[in-house]
């Protein structure tokens, strides 16, 4: 090696250590490399429309009252189809409002159930949770099975659940037979020193006949395989989506003298690929 | 000479990528500023950080604050020990200091103070905060009434707007007394600021985040007051903080009408006209705001012309004022009233907003009024009545049993004006002796004052004698039953007995008189030893139920009524003296057995001292 390459040698080192440097430096850690996809949009919701217009009716049905034991997490509100509990913000957003008035609480939950249903494919909502001790937001999925397959025979895909006394922390679940309500397969997603609320996040699943992937802003968290599951995989029909702001229950506690009201999910959208 | 140039390059190539490293990350050089402070974030970890200094207030306990290595918190190397006195402490009455930086550090680049904090019991801090350099504490910020437990929990102390922070020196400091009487100990550690992403939504607030209006004048300033600042915590609870004006910035919509300065102070400098007064921190629009409705030049309250020598002041920039205990007692549960006094040039006004009933109390001590006749005040109802509108000022001489009342009518065309009330101390409906005169309570009477100033309030007298001593300055209350149910002997309410002789000569040494009180007849016997009166004709009284006699008197200390029937048959029924202004008594006539209540012809009195008789009849039940 004479003196000349030895020069042009250090040169190159140098300047990919520069390079190397300033990825280091400056830029954010490289997501996880997952196989690309051709994700084809089959439904989406834009929540494009004027402030105070109720969501889409071709798109979503309400779920109404308080439903059975609370629907069944002796949750504390009262569902309705009001604008001041549900409706487009005029700036492309679909805002659901939890509100106290004294003790009790009035709140929307809507649902595609009739109106759209899909197995496997990529199921995402970007949005912003609401927060306090006892508010309890779910983007979510049930099997069309229902009707005919009580809970949890059906099937339920939790693409998102956040426990508002822990702003920071979202959950993803699946509850099946043999594997739900206090024992579902379950996993969190915590981030650093930011909380959910404070800002739009993208949650996603995607599924396929063998596995649900679970996502946070991209970055996979949780992936459960056929194999996972302890009872039956029922994954494998279609799914309806839901969208809802709860107050009190099981999974989160009653909300305290110190929990701010109204509190608010704004859902950016939601979308569906195949 | 190429080795050396290699020598050169491995030399410089390392400080290259750091210069290429600032140029691609950091601010360009052009930004930087010349003078920086430390941004040091530690306040104290395990001992006191760089440059940290401890000062005790004026009247706390100078030892309070003490470096523990025992009580700490994760087993770290020292915390810091409060320790709060128990009352009666001759060290001090409570514990409360400062912990400053001789130079500014630069806390821009946080969002709240934190620390871990426990107690010996559980507490209430009732003040911990940051800002205080023991000078303008220009960026205060604290939290009032902060619960602490028997176990380490951290707290959080959210800074309302850190980018003005660039030289603070306050790093924190705290101010508590004992509890229940006794002292306590807690401790703080790992005192530090911290850039924390957990905590969100951020609300400001002034006036408590109210929408005020106001009416005002030319020449009125206020504070802004209730100015804070919310963020949620980590635990989605919010905690809110007072912050000091500073963390704001205040705008007037109209200049020309009211002005805010930088320390939120504002002040009316035009009008008629209206201006909202708002505030920002940062880009964030604060809740609450001051509408001020300036009518224009103030319209001052004519000055009082009594000579100061003639005059009890209870609220006067033109006299000296005795003692007030206060000027709104706000008295729960029912009062709605508030304040909202003011000044202008110099000339302090009371305004009363919200009003239903307000009580100003000058208990401590009570004032003598004796010498007075009246009560002076001006009033002023700054918005137009819908109606004829009636208030009700009342007297309380402590000890009375109720108060005394005047109502003073106010046409709707006496609105936004000033209206001078001179009201005779006679014109208090039982009103009894005004040597022990405590309050004046204001009461909106027909519901059509919303808000009033009152200025210039103060006893008078208006040069007529006030009553020797010893005589009532007021009349007997004029009875109020009907006539045909009375049986009258002494009264300006009814017909009395054709005939009566009220001095009959009996041999006695009472001195008898009718002297007017108020412009009332009024019975006088003087010197009483007895005292007869007789009917013009015997009185069949047996349909009747009561014998009733007001009497006044300050110096007798026995004194008895008689009823008479013929024989003479007499019973003697005894009446407590001296009095506390009138008594009013009504006396069941069985009292008077036997007396032949078909025929009584005669009363009588003896006893001692001086006597004032009034409303003298026989009344049924």
């Amino acid at each position: 090696m004479n003196k000349i390459n030895k020069f042009r040698k250090i040169r190159i080192q140098s300047f990919l250590l520069l390079i190397l440097v300033i990825f280091w430096g400056c830029e954010r850690d490289n997501f996880q490399k997952l196989d690309d996809r051709n994700w084809q949009l089959t439904w989406s919701d834009e929540f494009a429309g004027t402030a105070g217009q109720l969501p889409d009716a071709s798109k979503w049905a309400f779920d109404l009252g308080t439903g059975d034991n609370g629907w069944g997490n002796s949750e504390l509100q009262s569902y309705t189809n009001s604008p001041a509990n549900v409706s487009l913000d005029g700036n492309g957003n679909l805002v659901i409002t939890a509100i106290r008035s004294g003790n009790s609480f009035t709140s929307a939950r809507i649902n595609t159930k009739g109106l759209f249903s899909q197995k496997y494919g990529r199921f995402e909502a970007r949005l912003k949770t609401p927060y306090g001790p006892g508010l309890w937001p779910a983007f979510w999925m049930l099997g069309t099975s229902i009707e005919t397959v009580p809970w949890p025979g059906c099937g339920e895909i939790d693409i998102m659940e956040l426990r508002g006394q822990e702003p920071h922390i979202i959950h993803g679940t699946i509850h099946g037979p043999g594997y739900s309500g206090g024992n579902p397969i379950t996993k969190s997603y915590a981030l650093n020193n930011d909380r959910f609320d404070a800002d739009f996040h993208l949650y996603a699943i995607e599924w396929d006949k063998d596995k649900i992937d679970f996502f946070v802003d991209d970055y996979l968290y949780q992936r459960i395989e056929r194999s996972d599951v302890p009872g039956e995989w029922v994954y494998d029909e279609p799914f309806f989506i839901l969208l809802n702001v709860a107050v009190g229950g099981n999974y989160v506690g009653f909300p305290t003298a110190q929990t701010p009201f109204p509190q608010k999910m704004v859902v950016d959208y939601v979308r569906v690929y195949q | 000479m190429k080795a050396n140039i290699l020598i050169i390059l491995k030399k410089y190539i390392p400080i290259g990528i750091l210069v290429l490293l600032f140029m691609g990350c950091e601010r360009e050089l052009s930004d930087l500023k010349p003078v920086t402070f430390p941004d040091n974030p530690e306040v104290f970890i395990d001992g006191f950080s760089a440059g940290l200094n401890y000062a005790a207030f004026g009247g706390s306990v100078p030892t309070a604050f003490d470096v523990d290595n025992k009580e700490t918190w994760n087993n770290s190397k020292a915390s810091m020990r409060f320790d709060v006195p128990n009352v009666g402490d001759p060290q001090g009455a409570y514990a409360g200091g400062v912990f400053f930086t001789e130079t500014g550090r630069n806390l821009t680049g946080y969002n709240a103070l934190t620390f871990w904090a426990k107690a010996s019991e559980s507490a209430v801090i009732d003040l911990v905060g940051l800002g205080n350099d023991l000078g303008a504490s220009k960026y205060q910020v604290t939290i009032s009434g902060l619960q602490v437990s028997t176990s380490w929990k951290k707290y959080i102390i959210p800074l309302p707007n850190s980018s003005v922070l660039t030289a603070e020196r306050g790093m924190f400091f705290y101010s508590t007394g004992p509890v229940d009487g006794k002292g306590y100990t807690f401790w703080i550690d790992e005192l530090k600021f911290e850039n924390l992403g957990t905590i969100a939504h951020p609300q400001f607030a002034i006036f408590n985040g109210e929408e005020k209006v106001e009416t005002s004048f030319i020449g009125v300033t206020q504070n802004i007051s209730g100015l804070s600042a919310t963020f949620n915590l980590p635990a989605g609870v919010n905690q809110s903080v007072n912050a000091a004006a500073a963390y704001f910035n205040f705008s007037s919509s109209n200049e020309g009408i009211a002005t805010v300065n930088e320390s939120g102070v504002v002040a009316v400098v035009g009008g008629p006209g209206s201006a909202e007064i708002t505030a920002r921190v940062g880009n964030e629009v604060a809740k609450g705001s001051l509408t001020l409705q300036s009518i224009g030049t103030f319209q001052q309250a004519p000055l009082p012309v009594h000579p100061a020598d003639d005059v009890i002041s209870i609220f006067s920039d033109a006299y000296t004022s005795v003692p007030v205990n206060y000027y709104n007692g706000y008295w729960e549960p029912y009062q709605t009233t508030l304040s909202a006094d003011f000044e202008v040039n110099g000339d302090h006004i009371l305004q009363y907003i919200d009003f239903n009933f307000v009580g100003i109390e000058f208990s401590t001590p009570t004032v003598d009024a004796t010498a007075m006749t009246h009560l002076h005040m001006d009033i002023y109802i700054p918005n137009t009545l819908t109606a004829d509108a009636q208030l009700k000022i009342e007297l309380v001489n402590e000890g009375a049993a109720s108060s005394a009342t005047s109502v003073v009518n106010i046409p709707v065309s006496q609105s936004n004006k000033w209206i001078g009330l001179d009201l005779p101390f006679s014109g208090f409906n039982g009103l009894g002796s005004t040597a022990k005169l405590m309050q004046i309570i204001f009461v909106n009477e027909n519901n059509k004052i919303s808000s009033f100033y009152a200025d210039n309030i103060y006893f008078y007298s208006d040069g007529t004698q006030p009553p020797p001593p010893g005589e009532p300055d007021v009349a007997a209350a004029t009875p109020t039953y009907p006539a045909a149910n009375v049986i009258s002997v002494f009264s300006d309410a009814y017909t009395a007995i054709p005939g009566t002789n009220l001095n009959p000569d009996w041999g006695q040494a009472t001195v008898v008189t009718t002297i007017q009180i108020q412009g009332n007849n009024t019975l006088k016997l003087a010197g009483l030893n007895y005292q007869g009166i007789e009917f013009g004709s015997s009185q069949n009284v047996t349909a009747m139920g009561f014998l009733h006699v007001d009497f006044w008197t300050a110096n007798s200390t026995a004194l008895n009524i008689f009823l008479i029937s013929p024989g003479p048959v007499e019973t003697a029924y005894s009446l407590a003296v001296p009095t506390t202004g009138w008594t009013s008594i009504d006396i069941p006539l069985s009292s008077f057995a036997p007396v032949n209540l078909g025929d009584v012809i005669q009363i009588k009195f003896d006893g001692n001292g001086d006597i004032y008789l009034d409303n003298i009849y026989f009344r049924k039940n």
